[in-house]
């Protein structure tokens, strides 16, 4: 019952008209993976997603199943890191964390400090190493903002640090400023408000 | 009139008067602010496309903001703007819809390319594909860092309940 | 890239704009942008704080329009809308996070000896801008940076010449002072 369920599987990832953008070997490989994936839990769309990417830019075979592949693992490093009950969009933003360097015991603790969904915070803390800041202090700052913060808190205390950098700061000491910066306002319930009683930008 | 010690204060007039670079993106807010204000009926979508035009900006700018956010929906709809005066064609072409070009064809007015996409929490690459060959990250938005095809890509994330 | 024509002027933007074409006031935006903003930044001392000011100013010069008299004097009358609402800002940030507020250039392409130099003295300006009574560093901003007319100042302000020439000299004065206790420390 269950092979004829992973079959099935099988059967309906390899028959995603989507996937017919590929060459039918790239196809099969690609199938293979997803297939995998879903065969250990894992979501099946973000890898999808991948290879679509590739046919889209002209990238060759080879190229989209070295993607699809590491995909699949990282997704997998990801689901062991935060635990089984992680969403599909909660692992993408591990995975993009743990590649900006985002070490599991980071993601483990970021995991244990604050309610789901963890995608922003994720998120913010691979799109601040994107930035160029250090991916320890990244993830401190994060860490330091995730128990109290909202989402729309974290988005802006990225875009903060990203402006300081682009006019000349050194990136880590950007994180650091604007956090303490934050720090002062935990009482009023946000970590990261300038300005408590200024209406929110849109 | 030049006096001695005035040289400090003109020092430091010399280093105010350098130029200061503002947030491109505060073009946008503000025609966004007057639209607003300007439409005879609050909408959400579409944007209306003459007000849209910051015009005479030069360069790829990215306003990706939450537009508006349905109270009984996770689902935000964000705006995706490039300023590309000389492109012929723009796609926006990403995760969400299936990297199609055909899919999300960005409206121009004035050399100002956008288009508004429903989008449910999570993270999304994407790029702007210009007259069908040419690959362009927002320059407003996280680049992906793990640019695995060899052509620039950016990220927006949309947070779940309670962002 | 760029735009190979004549700019159209002030006068004929807003012209524009009176009889509906929301666009070009896109581009009074952009023209005004960058200069105006650096006013505030200096005025208000804080990056964020300033451009909200901003931001706020171009779109009340939009709702009140029509009350521009000489659209060819579009930005002196932006400028008096701008100088207001930097009043209202209220004190000034605090000094921490004015530290980024810079421009680029000040920090950017120097020996990191250099660099610490530049930041110290930026940090000097800033906080001797700080100390400056809010009218007197108004008044300095106009005249010494913005480059206006004591005459055009007066207009903006509501001072009269004379009180403003005085707010200036005292502003000289202190900001020399200033600057002198930060070289000696």
């Amino acid at each position: 019952m269950i092979i004829a369920a992973l079959l099935l599987v099988t059967q309906v990832v390899a028959q995603d008209p989507r996937l017919e953008r590929l060459d039918p070997d790239t196809r099969s490989a690609v199938a293979a993976v997803a297939d995998s994936a879903n065969g250990v839990g894992l979501p099946v769309e973000p890898i999808i997603q991948r290879a679509l990417e590739g046919a889209t830019k002209g990238a060759s075979g080879a190229r989209i199943v070295a993607a699809v592949r590491r995909l699949a693992v990282d997704l997998g490093t990801a689901r062991l890191t935060l635990g089984t009950s992680a969403s599909a969009p909660e692992l993408e933003a591990a995975v993009a964390a743990l590649r900006a360097g985002a070490t599991p015991q980071v993601l483990a603790h970021l995991r244990d400090v604050r309610r789901p969904p963890l995608t922003m915070a994720l998120s913010v803390l691979a799109d601040l190493v994107a930035s160029g800041v250090p991916a320890d202090s990244a993830g401190a700052a994060v860490l330091a903002l995730a128990p109290q913060a909202r989402d729309a808190d974290l988005v802006d205390f990225r875009r903060a640090v990203e402006r300081d950098i682009a006019l000349g700061a050194p990136p880590g000491a950007a994180t650091s400023v604007r956090l303490n910066a934050g720090a002062l306002d935990v009482s009023s319930g946000s970590p990261y408000s300038g300005n408590p009683a200024r209406p929110r930008r849109p | 009139m030049f006096e001695p010690g005035d040289e400090t204060v003109e020092r430091l007039i010399q280093h105010l008067r350098r130029p200061v670079a503002m947030d491109a993106g505060l073009d946008a807010r503000v025609m966004r602010e007057i639209a607003q204000a300007s439409s005879p009926r609050r909408r959400v979508w579409p944007l209306p496309w003459s007000v849209a035009a910051a015009a005479a900006v030069l360069g790829a700018v990215l306003v990706a903001r939450p537009w508006a956010r349905n109270a009984t929906s996770r689902a935000d709809t964000l705006q995706f703007v490039l300023i590309a005066p000389q492109a012929a064609s723009v796609s926006l072409v990403g995760d969400f819809n299936d990297w199609d070009p055909a899919r999300s064809p960005m409206q121009t007015a004035h050399g100002i390319w956008a288009t508004a996409l429903r989008l449910a929490p999570g993270r999304y690459r994407y790029a702007f594909l210009v007259n069908g060959v040419e690959w362009r990250a927002d320059p407003g938005a996280p680049a992906a860092k793990d640019d695995e095809f060899g052509t620039p890509s950016s990220v927006v994330t949309v947070g779940g309940r309670g962002s | 890239m760029g735009i190979d024509k004549v700019e159209p002027s002030d006068a004929e933007l807003v012209r524009r704009v009176r009889t509906g074409d929301i666009g070009a006031y896109g581009a009074l935006v952009s023209r005004y942008r960058d200069r105006l903003g650096r006013y505030a930044v200096h005025m208000i001392g804080d990056r964020e704080d300033a451009e909200e000011a901003l931001q706020d100013s171009f779109v009340r010069a939009y709702r009140s329009l029509a009350r521009c008299d000489d659209p060819a004097r579009f930005g002196a009358w932006l400028y008096g809308i701008l100088v207001n609402r930097c009043r209202t800002t209220g004190a000034r940030a605090a000094r921490r996070r004015r530290l980024f507020v810079h421009d680029a250039q000040a920090l950017s392409g120097a020996a990191h000896a250099d660099q610490a130099d530049r930041l110290d003295w930026t940090d000097a300006v800033d906080r001797a801008l700080a100390r400056l009574a809010p009218e007197y560093r108004e008044a300095f901003l106009l005249k010494h940076v913005e480059d206006l007319e004591y005459d055009e100042i007066s207009e903006l302000t509501g001072a009269g010449v004379s009180a403003l020439k005085m707010r200036v000299k005292r502003a000289r004065e202190q900001l020399q002072k200033y600057l002198r206790e930060a070289e000696h420390v």
